[in-house]
């Protein structure tokens, strides 16, 4: 990478020069006039939506979190500027732009203190949130792309799911402050209302705003995905590697202990787990990792039993290599590819599992909005034509596991070097 | 001369299901600085469990049952878990954290096969830095790189290649790679365990050469395993000829290939094939060598031997001084 191509990030392949267009193919055309139409149908939307919004503050928060996000590139622009001129060492320069979000989050907390009336005293940690993530996506495309790109189509898929999965939690940050009805009131329609100018969603079978729920109901989808998915990663993967590692008894009755949980149907051990810990984020979140890890764990753990017999790591013994570099250079970096696999088709999964757990009534009351909950309920209208209650929580999920997907394919092709080209 | 390595009255045994199979049996070796050592002998008889027993990595069921190894150290070497004195070092008494000190930096080994010795996750520069890094944590990741595209060079692949990843190098290269791994802390020993025979002719060529060359370049003293003499005939200082887990003849590569002592080392060049001499017959030797975990009493190569005599099933042969100067293991010498 030469220097203006380093410091420039993604506007390099953007920079309107002449030969950039010059001698690109039909499709080359279609592919960019399709992105752009995306990214002003997103911006356009998010306006619309905030304009009419419930809070009357959605435009406020919506120009907030833009304006806090550009700040934030800016920062990571100048960081690098620096790096380029040689002023600062790299490391320095990352503080310093770790700082400079730490300043821009305290100026923009104290800021909505002084300002904004006591009602709204909670918009500054949406601000916050919502302004960081639109930061990392504009990060992801600036700082990311140049180097995902050159991994030719897993790099490509890899940024596509990360924007998809963070441009959900963007929506989910910011859902409050720009929906157009409380996702809670009751009787804002006639229950059950098919979608229509003023109600774009339609209604739910209590007359909630469809359109509402949806955009703010991905919350606890996320938490519990999220949540879950990193007890599980952090468990499973330690133990399995321990265990293979280690062999003899720790093996045998780690191996035990999974083999057992494994040897229940999933949906119902995680429905009695909640049962028993009682409804709740955390508690679902566990609920769904203990389900998980035993994945997570037989996969490491039968990886690195084969790993640890490959020539290589007997090389590595040979050329004097310590047991923990044995341990994280040569075994866990072969191994982990297929965790992250499964890391992927676990997101994916905990999201379902959360929907179930709502359906059997573990989730969360009505007052919460939840695709999960709308999802399993319009399940019970869709045979009498209401087919919009399931539809449009189902296509939010749908949305967000694809994320997860792609971003996790992806990654585990990148962090294969053999497959990479 | 002082000795790079001393092997006295080794034994390794591998414990099976059916029975102790002795591999190496009270194998007795000395050599000296800056020679090579060619170890040859059909495949089974025991010379890469030699090799590793020097690397203290006798594999799974096996176990060294008696003897000890010298390896002759230059400088103190310090070690979290006591340091090694310089001299002669007995590495059977060492802890693992001593051995894995010594592993790499003293003592080099040479897998046979390259194409599953590097790790598919790091670029070949990174197992460069890896390697001395292991030994001197001190070395900046910039340096360890430029001494790692030195070596690299000197065996004929581009320093820019340093960049790129296992997969993308053909298996000749990646023994180089290896070679070079194995080189780069310039460690007193090096064994190389069969290093070329996965390998086509002419790429064995070009690399046994090279390797000659950083061999005298790097002062090392070197073992290299085989069955192929043709390959020691043109690399070796010393042979020695293995059967069954004994040494039955160790002798310069020229006395050994001009005047074999022993009726095992005669048959085994009688069936080296010979360009130069299309016509040559080749002569096989009959028969098998006998089964390890059921090893029969006297000279071990009795059942297959033309010249066998009534003591050679009772008495195992003693290794002496030979003729031409080397030692031998058959009782057609040393008189009574
Ligand atoms: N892992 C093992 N388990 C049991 N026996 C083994 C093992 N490795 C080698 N042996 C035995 O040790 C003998 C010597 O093997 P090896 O040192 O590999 O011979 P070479 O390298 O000369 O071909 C063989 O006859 C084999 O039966
Ligand atoms: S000792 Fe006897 S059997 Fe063994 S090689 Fe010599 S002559 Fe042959
Ligand atoms: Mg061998």
């Amino acid at each position: 990478m030469d220097k203006t191509k380093l410091v420039s990030g993604i506007f390099f392949q953007l920079t309107p020069k002449k030969e950039a267009f010059e001698g690109r193919s039909g499709k080359w055309w279609f592919a960019l006039l399709i992105l752009v139409g995306l990214a002003l149908a997103f911006i356009a939307g998010l306006i619309l939506v905030a304009v009419g919004s419930n809070s009357g503050m959605g435009l406020q928060v919506v120009t907030g979190t833009f304006i806090i996000g550009f700040l934030v590139l800016g920062g990571r622009a100048g960081s690098r500027y620096v790096v380029e001129q040689g002023v600062v060492t790299k490391k320095r320069a990352f503080a310093w732009f770790i700082g400079f979000c730490l300043i821009t989050t305290i100026a923009v907390s104290v800021a909505s203190f002084v300002f904004l009336p006591a009602s709204a005293f909670d918009l500054w940690f949406v601000l916050v949130t919502g302004g960081f993530t639109l930061g990392v996506m504009v990060i992801v495309l600036y700082d990311f792309y140049p180097v995902l790109r050159e991994r030719g189509n897993p790099g490509l898929a890899v940024t596509a799911g990360i924007l998809l999965v963070l441009s959900i939690v963007y929506m989910t940050f910011i859902a409050y402050w720009i929906v157009p009805h409380d996702p809670f009131t009751l009787d804002v329609g006639r229950p059950l209302a098919p979608p229509s100018s003023s109600l774009p969603f339609g209604t739910t079978s209590l007359g909630q705003d469809l359109f509402s729920r949806t955009i703010a109901g991905g919350a606890i989808m996320l938490q519990v995905a999220v949540v879950s998915v990193i007890v599980c990663f952090f468990i499973g993967v330690p133990a399995g590697l321990g265990a293979a590692y280690r062999g003899g008894m720790v093996d045998r009755v780690v191996s035990l202990l999974m083999d057992s949980i494994f040897a229940f149907p999933g949906l119902v051990l995680a429905i009695a787990i909640a049962a028993m810990l009682g409804p709740g984020i955390i508690n679902m979140a566990i609920s769904i990792a203990v389900v998980y890890v035993p994945s997570y764990y037989r996969v490491i753990r039968s990886q690195v039993l084969s790993i640890k017999e490959l020539p290589y790591v007997e090389a590595a013994v040979v050329m004097g290599a310590r047991d923990w570099e044995i341990l994280f250079r040569y075994v866990l970096p072969n191994a982990l590819p297929s965790a992250v696999v499964i890391l992927s088709i676990n997101f994916a999964d905990a999201i379902l599992t959360a929907a179930g757990l709502t359906f059997v009534g573990l989730g969360f009351p009505i007052d919460v909005a939840d695709w999960g909950y709308d999802l399993t309920a319009g399940w019970g209208v869709l045979v009498i034509g209401k087919w919009w209650l399931m539809t449009f929580p189902g296509i939010m999920i749908v949305l967000l596991a694809l994320g997860f997907t792609l971003a996790g394919e992806g990654l585990s092709e990148i962090l294969t070097p053999k497959l990479r080209e | 001369m002082t000795n790079a390595l001393r092997i006295q009255d080794l034994t390794v045994e591998y414990k099976t299901r059916r029975g102790v199979a002795r591999a190496v049996d009270r194998v007795q070796l000395s050599l000296e600085e800056n020679r090579t050592l060619g170890l040859a002998g059909e495949s089974g008889c025991g010379k890469s469990t030699l090799g590793r027993a020097i690397m203290r990595l006798v594999p799974h069921p096996g176990q060294v049952a008696g003897g000890n190894i010298y390896i002759n150290i230059d400088d103190d070497i310090p070690c979290k878990k006591g340091d090694i004195p310089k001299g002669e070092v007995d590495i059977t008494g060492l802890n693992e954290e001593q051995m894995r000190v010594l592993r790499g930096k003293e003592i080099a080994y040479i897998f046979q096969d390259p194409m599953t010795s590097l790790n598919p996750m790091l670029t070949i520069g990174n197992h460069f830095i890896q390697m001395i890094q292991a030994h001197n944590p001190e070395i900046e990741k910039e340096e360890a790189l430029d001494r790692g595209k030195e070596v690299l060079e000197g065996l004929g692949i581009l320093p820019e290649r340093v960049t790129d990843y296992p997969h993308q190098f053909s298996g000749g290269m990646r023994q180089r790679v290896m070679i070079g791994l194995g080189m780069v802390l310039r460690p007193r020993l090096l064994i190389s365990d069969e290093p070329t025979t996965s390998l086509d002719v002419i790429v064995e060529a070009q690399i046994l050469e090279q390797m000659a060359e950083l061999k005298k370049t790097f002062n090392l003293t070197m073992i290299l395993i085989t069955h192929n003499l043709g390959v020691l005939a043109q690399t070796a200082d010393d042979i020695a000829i293995m059967y069954c887990g004994r040494i039955v003849e160790l002798a310069s590569t020229e006395n050994l290939f001009e005047a074999p002592q022993h009726p095992y080392a005669q048959a085994l060049l009688l069936s080296v094939p010979d360009v130069t001499k299309p016509n040559k017959k080749l002569v096989w030797i009959p028969g098998a060598p006998p089964d390890l975990v059921d090893p029969i009493p006297g000279c071990m190569f009795n059942p297959r031997c033309p010249m066998a005599m009534d003591i050679c099933k009772t008495q195992v042969p003693p290794l002496i001084e030979s003729e031409t100067g080397g030692l031998v293991a058959c009782h057609l010498y040393g008189g009574k």
